[in-house]
């Protein structure tokens, strides 16, 4: 009784303190009501679900055999068991330690278990699709641009004027077109550039040009961060006897991600999004599938249902992303004086 | 006795016609401590960061434990010189992503290519000698400042350095917690260590100091013991100062 | 001696990078050569011959290709600058909504932005106008006694007609960006001190007078760079247009590509085409920048 009654008083408190805050929350409430009653009306009436529930493996797995198909789910399953894992804070200790290597392996874990080979039947990338390839291409993606933008920062710094230049051109040109663009020549014009015989299926192709875009962006915030390590810090390590390399890699690299690290998951989530774009460059990723089922007579016209279980699916793993990349940063800070 | 230190008519603008540092010439044998006072911007900083050259210069010699550099600032002899000599700074200076052990096994394991059980232990035992060996797990930012400079001191005898270089250690602490660190200071004079400390610390002074080096605008204004400075001083100069810090 | 190794290195650098570049130009024109289409822009002066829905200028299936990317260009900017205007309008006042006493409005639009913000823009365009505008059923007419309809055919307001496309693309453009747009109004005026607010409000100053003329201005400095690069994200994100059929500056190079095969000089257009609308926008906001700030800062 007692707690609803303090309820009541902090509800007043925090929407009706006085006449025109309550006017506006009444308004905004009557508002609510009645989107909500009739969006959830709608959904539950009118909406026809089968378009989801009839094509779940597919929004999941794409084309990927059905017999095989455990081979993706164990891959998604384990991703999320590891997400668990990241987010409890396992106790033991030799886990903790490894978890940021556990976390690269899942990427030839998985390239392992969709290929196949070894023991499994292999399957070419043309069947990839889904939940399983925009997962795909994300990992791989956002662990080859840090190495990439790293080494692109580095250079940015660097004290041989030619090297800055050069970086600095490419960065400065690769945020400054879209990634449709920058996508499309992956597609179209990588092939050209590639000697006669020599082929790369879409989805590398894809990774890598999401690679060229997305390191130019993680370049300049690690750049930032190099830029907010106080000199004092250099001075400190060359008092030491420590050489230039040792430095960059002991001190500046591990402070520098340390300072990016929001924005680099910003850049990771934000790439999970993009890799939407490649539905309209002929890869069947999350987006690609449903367009593809949309396109089926049996389902045509379901627009609302489908886009909404689409964006519902993208909510949650960026939220999931997201959650992870704040844990990450509060157990970062605390061994972090400055920042 | 063996020189450590010698300075010879070091000359250093930053900004032309502005001398850093004038004409100073020096030497500190070996276990010897030199206390450096003077004014806020007479140049002391910038002398003794010549000696593990984080400052270059444009006149003049140094020789530091038997290694020469000159104006020309090279690189491999300073860092042959920098693996002999430790440094302490006013900020600390810890590197807050490591963790207070890694901090000082750090520059043993790269540097001298230490087993990193051997550094281990080292670095162990200069914290227990530190009193502070309770913090190794620690982040920086989880120590007061008077801890937080003692794990420097560590940190700087790690690499087992022949001379250690001080710049005002205990300037940036809490008046209660300066004596921690001037007390793991005296020890150290005690057990032979050849140091240079930029200080204003009188106490400290008097009691551990073998030479007391003052300077003004750059330029060494006399060196004399500690009896003689703080009770007599040579110069108008030097009693000034010595008057205002008394006030303070 | 060091100054010497210095140069040789950087020396080595550059022939590794010129030698990666000749490479790839070779592959480039074998591949060209053994296509048969080789490297030129003559094509721009032939007739386009496809036609384009909406021309804010006159256009024809016969004017030369030229034209067409210049059409593109113009619907390009078109877009941008509307989307730019409605984001920063609707932005703003979430932005404030967001950082207002009223609990329920904070709560509404914190939900707004992570709705908008966690789900892809491309889905969201699809969204507005398959369902939003081609969703509507042929008879089915949203109207607003005659100043305002809303139809399968796009929008209509008194003296000025907006294909679906455009709509839509507007719609979705200005809706993502004012939730970005939103977290960098918030992050300003957060970033005025609390003792401002208090101080003020010892004053007597009413909230609105005080947030007008005290914080808002302290804000602007933290603002104008973040509204800079989300306008220039506007700006590329405008090119998924032709994920809903409007034809701007990529979707156009897209059709050129599909008819004639340049892949290569296109991309080139469409490279400069960027970096001069990014020069165009910086320049802007610099502009801003000096015209706002600065007076701000010298008082
Ligand atoms: N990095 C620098 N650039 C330019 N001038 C400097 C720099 N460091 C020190 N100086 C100048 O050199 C003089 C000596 O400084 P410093 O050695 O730091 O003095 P102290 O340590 O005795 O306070 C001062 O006038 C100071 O302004
Ligand atoms: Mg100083």
């Amino acid at each position: 009784m007692n707690l609803i009654i303090t309820f009541f008083i902090k509800l007043r408190k925090l929407f009706f303190s006085n006449v025109l805050n309550s006017i506006i929350s009444l308004i905004i409430i009557l508002i609510l009501f009645s989107i909500f009653f009739n969006i959830f009306g709608w959904l539950i009436f009118n909406a026809n679900w089968k378009v989801v529930t009839s094509n779940l493996p597919l929004y999941a797995f794409g084309s990927f055999p059905a017999n095989q198909q455990w081979r993706p789910a164990t891959w998604i399953i384990s991703l999320l068991t590891l997400s668990m894992l990241t987010l409890l804070g396992p106790e033991w200790k030799w886990l903790r330690k490894n978890l940021l290597l556990a976390w690269i392996s899942t990427v030839p874990f998985g390239l392992y278990l969709l290929y196949g080979g070894l023991g499994l039947l292999p399957i070419t990338s043309r069947h990839w699709g889904g939940l399983t390839l925009t997962i795909l291409l994300t990992l791989c993606s956002s662990l080859l641009s840090l190495p990439f933008g790293i080494v692109l920062a580095l250079c940015r710094q660097s004290s041989f004027p030619l090297v800055k230049k050069l970086s600095a051109i490419y960065i400065d040109s690769m945020r400054a077109i879209p990634l449709i663009s920058v996508l499309f020549f992956g597609q179209l014009l990588i092939p050209l550039f590639l000697p006669v015989g020599i082929e790369i299926d879409r989805v590398w192709r894809a990774v890598f040009a999401f690679t060229l875009f997305v390191s130019a962006y993680i370049a300049e915030d690690i750049r930032g961060g190099l830029q907010s390590i106080p000199s004092t810090q250099i001075e400190a390590a060359n008092s030491l006897g420590l050489n230039k390399y040792q430095i960059i890699k002991f001190i500046l690299i591990p402070q520098a991600l340390r300072i990016a690290l929001p924005a680099l998951t910003n850049q990771s989530i934000g790439l999970f999004q993009n890799t939407s774009l490649m539905a309209i460059l002929g890869l069947v990723e999350l987006l690609g599938i449903g367009r593809s089922i949309l396109a089926n007579p049996e389902f045509i016209g379901q627009y609302i249902e489908v886009y909404i279980w689409l964006a519902c699916l993208y909510w949650f793993v960026c939220t999931i992303m997201a959650v992870l990349a704040r844990h990450l940063e509060k157990r970062m800070l605390i061994n972090q004086a400055i920042v | 006795m063996e020189p450590i230190v010698i300075a010879k008519n070091i000359t250093k603008s930053y900004t032309k016609g502005l001398r850093a540092l004038d004409n100073v010439s020096l030497t500190v044998n070996q276990g010897k401590v030199l206390v450096v006072m003077g004014p806020s911007g007479s140049g002391k900083s910038t002398l003794i960061r010549t000696f593990n050259g984080l400052e270059s210069f444009d006149q003049g010699e140094l020789n530091v434990l038997g290694i020469k550099i000159n104006s020309t600032h090279d690189e491999r002899k300073i860092q042959k010189i920098r693996r002999k000599v430790g440094m302490v700074f006013q900020q600390f200076n810890l590197f807050p992503h490591l963790s207070i052990l890694e901090n000082i096994t750090l520059a043993p394991i790269n540097v001298q290519k230490r087993r990193q059980r051997e550094a281990n232990e080292y670095g162990m035992y200069l914290l227990n000698q530190m009193g502070i060996d309770s913090h190794a797990k620690k982040y920086p930012n989880q120590l007061s400042g008077g801890e937080q400079q003692r794990v420097a001191i560590a940190r700087a005898l790690a690499l087992k350095p022949k001379l250690l270089l001080f710049d005002e250690p205990t300037s940036a602490l809490d008046p209660e917690r300066i004596n921690e660190v001037l007390d793991a200071m005296r020890r150290l004079a005690q057990q032979g260590m050849t140091m240079v400390v930029v200080t204003h610390e009188i106490g400290f002074a008097k009691d551990v100091s073998d030479q007391v080096l003052f300077m003004d605008s750059g330029k060494v204004i006399e060196t004399s013991t500690p009896d003689i400075f703080f009770s007599n001083a040579k110069h108008e100069r030097s009693r000034k100062f010595l008057n205002q810090l008394d006030k303070h | 001696m060091k100054r010497n190794r210095k140069i040789f290195f950087q020396l080595g650098i550059f022939i590794i990078f010129i030698t990666l570049i000749a490479i790839l130009i070779n592959n480039l024109t074998i591949n060209l050569l053994r296509t048969g289409i080789g490297f030129n822009f003559n094509w721009l002066l032939k007739p386009a011959s496809f036609s384009l829905a909406e021309h804010p200028l006159p256009y024809s299936a016969s004017d030369s290709y030229a034209w067409a990317l210049f059409i593109g260009w113009m619907n390009s900017l078109k877009v941008i600058v509307s989307s730019l205007v409605l984001s920063s309008l609707v932005g703003t006042l979430i932005g404030f909504a967001r950082t207002s006493k009223n609990s329920l409005l904070g709560l509404i639009s914190a939900g707004y932005i992570t709705i908008i913000r966690q789900t892809p823009l491309l889905l969201q365009l699809m969204f507005w106008y398959f369902v939003g505008f081609l969703g509507l059923k042929d008879n089915i007419s949203i109207h607003i006694k005659n100043l305002f309809k809303l139809s399968n055919q796009g929008i209509e307001l008194p003296g000025l007609t907006l294909s679906s496309e455009f709509s839509a693309l507007l719609f979705g453009l200005s809706i993502f960006t004012s939730a970005y747009i939103a977290e960098v109004i918030r992050g300003g005026i957060l970033s005025v001190s609390r003792g401002q607010w208090e101080a003020f409000r010892s004053l007597g100053l009413s909230e609105r007078k005080g947030l007008f003329f005290i914080i808002i201005p302290q804000a602007l400095p933290a603002i104008i760079p973040g509204l800079t690069s989300q306008y220039l994200n506007l700006a590329k994100n405008s090119t998924l247009a032709i994920a809903v059929g409007y034809s701007d500056i990529y979707a156009i190079n897209d059709t050129i590509i599909n008819q004639t095969g340049r892949a290569i000089e296109c991309f080139l257009i469409l490279l400069i085409s960027f970096l001069l609308l990014n020069l165009v926008i910086t320049n802007f906001m610099e502009l801003i920048n000096r015209i706002i700030i600065k007076p701000i800062k010298h008082n």
